[in-house]
This record gives structure tokens, C-alpha cells and sequence, in this order.
């Protein structure tokens, strides 16, 4: 903490002569941009650095910061040694299922609630809104036992049907607030020209509504690339594990040895991968989603 | 779904009476069609809302009061659970303490330094966009991903960490595995995913009017007097928000105390959450109390909904708002 905080400190002291945009000298700017900078990025290098290590090297004392050998092997008979090509699998069907389940019914039931008028439509709303701040711990038990009951514990289902219930009710909350905003005329002319409201749906309002749902999506994924809680409680063998409770497992101290951490390093940066990938290609989406988490807090 | 395409015509287009098209009373006013294909449109989110959010609320409760070990059947206890979470039990009151610290040590740091980096980002620097980028990579990346490598840092004899200040002259610390240093050790982890907190900031900072600003430079504010008198004030809705959202989230930690330290060292980092775990879902041989972990599911739902209206409540004080009717 100490290493973060005095170096951000200047920044809200805003010190020096009150230059309006640049508070802060153009030196010390860079000075702490360079700080900031190198506290998210060396952490990374250094894992990158542990995984081409031999396993031996990862223990000397005192410890190199920069890689002196290259054991590319690492990236092959690391991932290997948690059978990274099974979990991976997993994770991605999980993942890609429950994407598409929690953006298609939340796109779904905003459209409903932002341009359909039916009994019930404001009490629904405010049900949905209201259970974005149940905290999610209150339905782990009961859920538990029903889903044991209907034998789909140690199942993927419990990770993948409820999105495609309207799993998530922020998402059902933006895509109203997106469908609100488009003019109604649009609907108007569809319906004139007789189109019902499932093709208006799928052939005016998505395309329409792409930003919104394509920022669902990334939420979606990362939301269920990450999750780590509800996997650990409802997958018991290791073959159905995602990524997530897999790696943890790697490192757990119920595997009998010290873990193998060069190995566990360098499959830890391909599990990083995707969501990188994800992210140095749709910044723009990462961005908005949050945003319009902002913003739609002020109404 | 080819139900409402079939049913659809029905919308009989022709007379379009001179609705106002922009407003809620726009809506259409096709009765009967319109009302069937809303609840068909929305039919998943009420089932789910009822099967995943609704019906389990309710069991919780239920089974709060009961004793149930998940393989005979449950009995009903009463209040005994809680007697036993407050009376008896030893853990529960240090894993209580141990969430309060996290939240009280993480939430105002996570604040503050979002708030911090935000303002630093909000400058016209070449190369700002490359700070903002790179502060919320961590966030991006998996928790559990990023949780272990920070494991592997806090290491006190190999881990980045412990290498970088000793080189420094700076003490040294074990960290993790120090009970005195393990919660700080956990809040620093948290905090690396500060960037979360940026972004959301600094959409705040930027709906800012400028003219604000120059105001207070023409009546020749200084840089404090303008962050206390035009930024906070200006942002203090978001902050309200973020305070609502960070608490609950943080009463809420799992992934990194399950990962660094399992509660541990002693009871040190041993949070509701992982007690609740542990209680209800241990699979270190014992008997599933998944009565008893409802139970201190409840205390915790109860503290996150008393922290939500007590901090709603007193919001009026400090939060800035134009058209004041609350």
C-alpha cells in the first residue's frame, strides 16, 4: 500500500502553480505516470519472467527479475500438467453458452419493458432493478440443494441455464435503458409495413441496439471466465472444472507437493489470454459498459 | 417464438393515430397482441426471476432456522443457529471482525486512490491514454489468474515483492503470513484492481462542466478549493454509488482470501464469506451445516442491506444534488 499511495498523492494535492488541465509539473507528471505504469505492468513481466524459468531457478535466493535462460518448454509441459486443453474446452463451453443465454433474454425483456405495454410492466422493473442488489451469497445454498435434488449437481447447468432465465438483471436494466432511447417511429414504420414484434426484434432493434448488447457480451464473458465461486461449489470433478478452478487447484496446497509455480506461470499467462485479447480489441466496449454504468446511475 | 411472428399482422399498421412518438405514451396501444408478446418476450427473466432470485430468498430464511446436514432430513431450530453464531461459536465473532476490517481498510483506500488515479488521468498529457490502458489491465484479467500470481509476489523468500524493497532498503514483510500483515497483504491485491474504480470516475469527471472551472479560476480558486468546492461536490452522486457498491461487494470478498491465505494465519483474514463456505461446502471431510451457514448468510444479507439504507439515509448530508426535491 505504501508503494502505491504516496506517489498518487500529488495528484489530487494537485501542487504546484494552478495551471487549469495541468496541475501537475510535465516532469513529475511523467514521473508518476511511469510509477503507475510499471505497478500494473511489472507484475505481469514477472509472471512472464517466472514461466520461462527452469523450476529449479524459480527458488534461488535472491531471486532475478529478468530471465537469464528460456524454458519455452514450460508453455507445453506446464499446460500439460493440469490438462489445460480439457479445462479450456470447459471454460469456453460454459462461457460461450452463458454469453448468449444472459444477452439474448436480457435484450429480450428490456425490449419488452421499454416498448410494450402490458399489466405488470412497472412492478416486473422495479423487481428486477431491486434484485440487482440481492447479494448473490443469499441463493447459494438454497440453490444448492435444488439443484442436487434435480441432479445437476457436478453438471455444467448450474454455471449456464440461469443466464438463459435473464441470469444477470443489470443487463436486463441496460437494454431497457437502450431501447428507451431509440424513437418509437421506428416501430411505428415496421409494424406499417407489417412487420409482427419478433421480427422487429431481431431485424430492427438488434442491429440497432449493437453497442448495447456487444458491451453485454464482453461483461457476460468476463463475468463467467472469472467466476470462481459457483463453479467451486458445483463442480466436484476435476474433468468438468473451468479454468478458473482449475488453476486454483494448481497452486492449492491439497496437491501434496510445493507447487511446480514456473509451470504454474506460464499456463497462467495463456489462461490471461483471452480475456487480453478480448480487451485490446473492443477497449472502446470496455470503456462504454462501464460508463453507461455511471451514467445510468444519475437517473 | 414463430407464435408471435404468426400473431404479429394482427398489429394492424393502417391507422396510426398522431401519437407522440417520443414519449412512454407512445408506447403501442395494440392491447391484445402487445400483451402477449411482452410476456413472451419477457417470460425467461420472470421464470428466472422467480426460480433463481425469489424462491431461494425465501428458503434461505427457512432454512436459516433449521438444522440440515444435507443428507437426513432438516429440523426446524428456531432461532437456535443464531444463538449458536453469537453465543457459542469462536469463529464467528473474529470472522466478523475480519470483514469489517477489509471493508474499513479496502473501501476508502479503493476510493480514494480511484478517485486519485482518475484526476491524473483527466489531464491533457501525450501518452495518457497508455496510463489509463495499462491501469485497467488488472481488471480485465482473471481473479483467480491474478490472485496467485500475487501470491507468488507476496512470497517472502522468492516473491517480487520482498525483492524489489529489499533492494530498496526498505523492511521487508512475510506478508501473507504474518496475522497482522495478511489482511493489509489481501486489501493490496484487491487494490491492484484500483483501474475499475478509474474508469468509473472518470466518466464522472468528465460530465463536469468545464465552464465550472473556469469560473473558479477567473474568482481565482486555488487547486484544493476547486476539488472540494466544484469536484466532489459534482461527482458526489457516483461517489455515493460507488461507497453502495464497493461496501456490498467487499462484504462480500471470497476469491482472495480462499486463494492467498483460507483464513489464515489463525483467524486472521477467515471473512463471513469463507466461513460460509466452509460451513456450508467443506469438503475437508466434515458435515455440510448448510442450516447453520444460511444463518450467517442472513447476518451478512442484513449487514449489506444495513449498510445500503443507513448510507442512503445519510447521503443527503454530503452528496450535492441540482434540483433538490428528495
Amino acid at each position: 500500500m505504501q508503494t502505491v499511495a504516496p506517489a498518487l498523492a500529488p495528484s489530487t494535492a494537485a501542487s504546484g502553480p494552478a495551471k487549469r488541465r495541468r496541475p501537475l509539473g510535465t516532469a513529475s507528471w511523467y514521473v508518476t505516470a511511469l510509477f503507475i505504469s510499471s505497478v500494473m505492468v511489472v507484475p505481469l513481466l514477472w509472471m512472464i519472467t517466472i514461466g520461462l524459468k527452469s523450476r529449479t531457478a524459480v527458488f534461488e535466493v535472491p531471486p532475478r527479475l529478468l530471465p537469464r535462460e528460456f524454458n519455452w518448454s514450460n508453455f507445453i509441459e506446464g499446460p500439460q500438467a493440469i490438462n489445460f486443453g480439457r479445462l479450456l474446452l470447459n471454460s469456453s463451453v460454459i462461457t460461450a453458452l452463458s454469453v448468449l443465454g444472459g444477452v439474448l433474454t436480457a435484450m429480450m425483456a428490456g425490449y419488452a419493458l421499454a416498448r410494450l405495454r402490458f399489466p405488470g410492466r412497472k412492478v416486473w422493473f422495479y423487481l428486477f432493478v431491486g434484485s440487482m442488489l440481492l447479494p448473490g451469497v443469499v441463493g447459494l445454498i438454497p440453490l444448492f440443494q435444488l439443484y442436487k435434488s434435480i441432479g445437476w449437481y457436478d453438471t455444467w447447468l448450474p454455471l449456464i441455464v440461469p443466464a438463459f432465465f435473464g441470469g444477470n438483471p443489470l443487463f436486463i436494466f441496460l437494454a431497457r435503458q437502450y431501447f428507451l432511447a431509440i424513437p418509437y417511429s421506428i416501430d411505428e414504420a415496421a409494424k406499417i409495413d407489417g412487420a409482427g414484434h419478433f421480427r422487429i426484434f431481431t431485424q430492427v432493434m438488434l442491429p440497432l441496439t449493437r453497442p448495447a448488447w456487444i458491451t453485454m457480451a464482453i461483461l457476460a464473458f468476463q463475468a463467467s471466465w472469472n467466476d470462481f465461486l459457483n463453479p467451486l461449489v458445483y463442480l466436484y470433478s476435476a474433468d468438468k472444472w473451468p479454468l478458473s478452478v482449475g488453476m486454483a487447484s494448481f497452486i492449492s496446497p491439497f496437491a501434496g507437493q510445493t507447487p511446480d509455480w514456473s509451470y504454474y506461470m506460464a499456463t497462467n499467462l495463456l489462461y490471461m489470454l483471452p480475456p487480453l485479447i478480448l480487451f485490446f480489441a473492443a477497449q472502446r466496449y470496455f470503456i462504454q459498459g462501464l460508463g453507461s454504468l455511471g451514467s445510468t446511475t444519475q437517473k | 417464438m414463430a407464435r408471435v411472428t404468426g400473431g404479429a399482422p394482427v398489429a394492424d399498421g393502417a391507422r396510426v393515430r398522431g401519437r407522440r412518438p417520443a414519449t412512454a405514451s407512445g408506447l403501442s396501444r395494440n392491447a391484445g397482441s402487445d400483451v402477449r408478446a411482452a410476456y413472451l418476450f419477457i417470460a425467461p427473466a420472470i421464470i428466472g426471476f422467480t426460480v433463481f432470485v425469489a424462491y431461494p430468498l425465501i428458503r434461505s430464511f427457512a432454512l436459516a432456522l433449521t438444522r440440515d446436514n444435507g443428507l437426513t432430513d432438516p429440523v426446524f431450530v428456531g432461532l437456535g443457529n443464531f444463538r449458536r453464531l453469537f453465543t457459542v461459536d469462536p469463529a464467528f465473532w473474529p470472522s466478523l471482525r475480519a470483514t469489517g476490517y477489509l471493508v474499513v481498510l479496502y473501501v476508502p483506500l479503493s476510493l480514494a486512490l480511484g478517485l486519485a488515479l482518475a484526476m491524473f488521468c483527466n489531464q491533457r498529457f501525450a501518452g495518457v491514454r497508455v496510463v489509463r490502458t495499462l491501469a485497467y489491465l488488472p481488471v480485465v484479467l482473471p481473479a483467480v489468474a491474478t490472485i496467485t500470481l500475487w501470491k507468488f509476489i507476496l512470497n517472502p523468500q522468492v516473491g517480487l515483492l520482498n525483492t524489489i524493497l529489499d533492494k530498496l532498503h526498505l523492511p521487508t514483510s512475510s506478508w501473507l503470513a504474518s496475522p497482522t500483515m495478511a489482511m493489509p497483504s489481501i486489501v493490496i491485491v484487491m487494490l491492484w484492481g484500483v483501474g475499475g474504480t478509474m474508469i468509473i470516475f472518470l466518466a464522472a469527471l468528465q460530465a463536469v462542466p468545464t465552464e465550472l472551472y473556469e469560473a473558479a479560476r477567473v474568482d481565482g480558486a486555488g487547486p484544493w478549493s476547486t476539488f472540494s468546492r466544484i469536484t466532489l461536490p459534482m461527482i458526489s452522486p457516483i461517489m455515493l454509488l460507488q461507497v453502495i457498491l464497493q461496501t456490498t461487494a467487499a462484504l462480500q470478498t471470497f476469491n482472495q482470501p480462499k486463494i492467498l491465505t483460507n483464513g489464515g494465519p489463525g483467524f486472521s483474514t477467515n471473512v463471513l464469506m469463507l466461513s460460509i463456505y466452509n460451513n456450508g461446502f467443506s469438503n475437508l471431510g466434515r458435515v455440510p451445516q448448510l442450516g447453520y451457514a444460511s444463518a450467517q448468510v442472513w447476518v451478512l444479507f442484513v449487514i449489506i442491506i444495513a449498510v445500503i439504507a443507513l448510507t442512503a439515509k445519510f447521503s443527503s448530508l454530503w452528496t450535492y444534488s441540482d434540483n433538490t426535491p428528495d
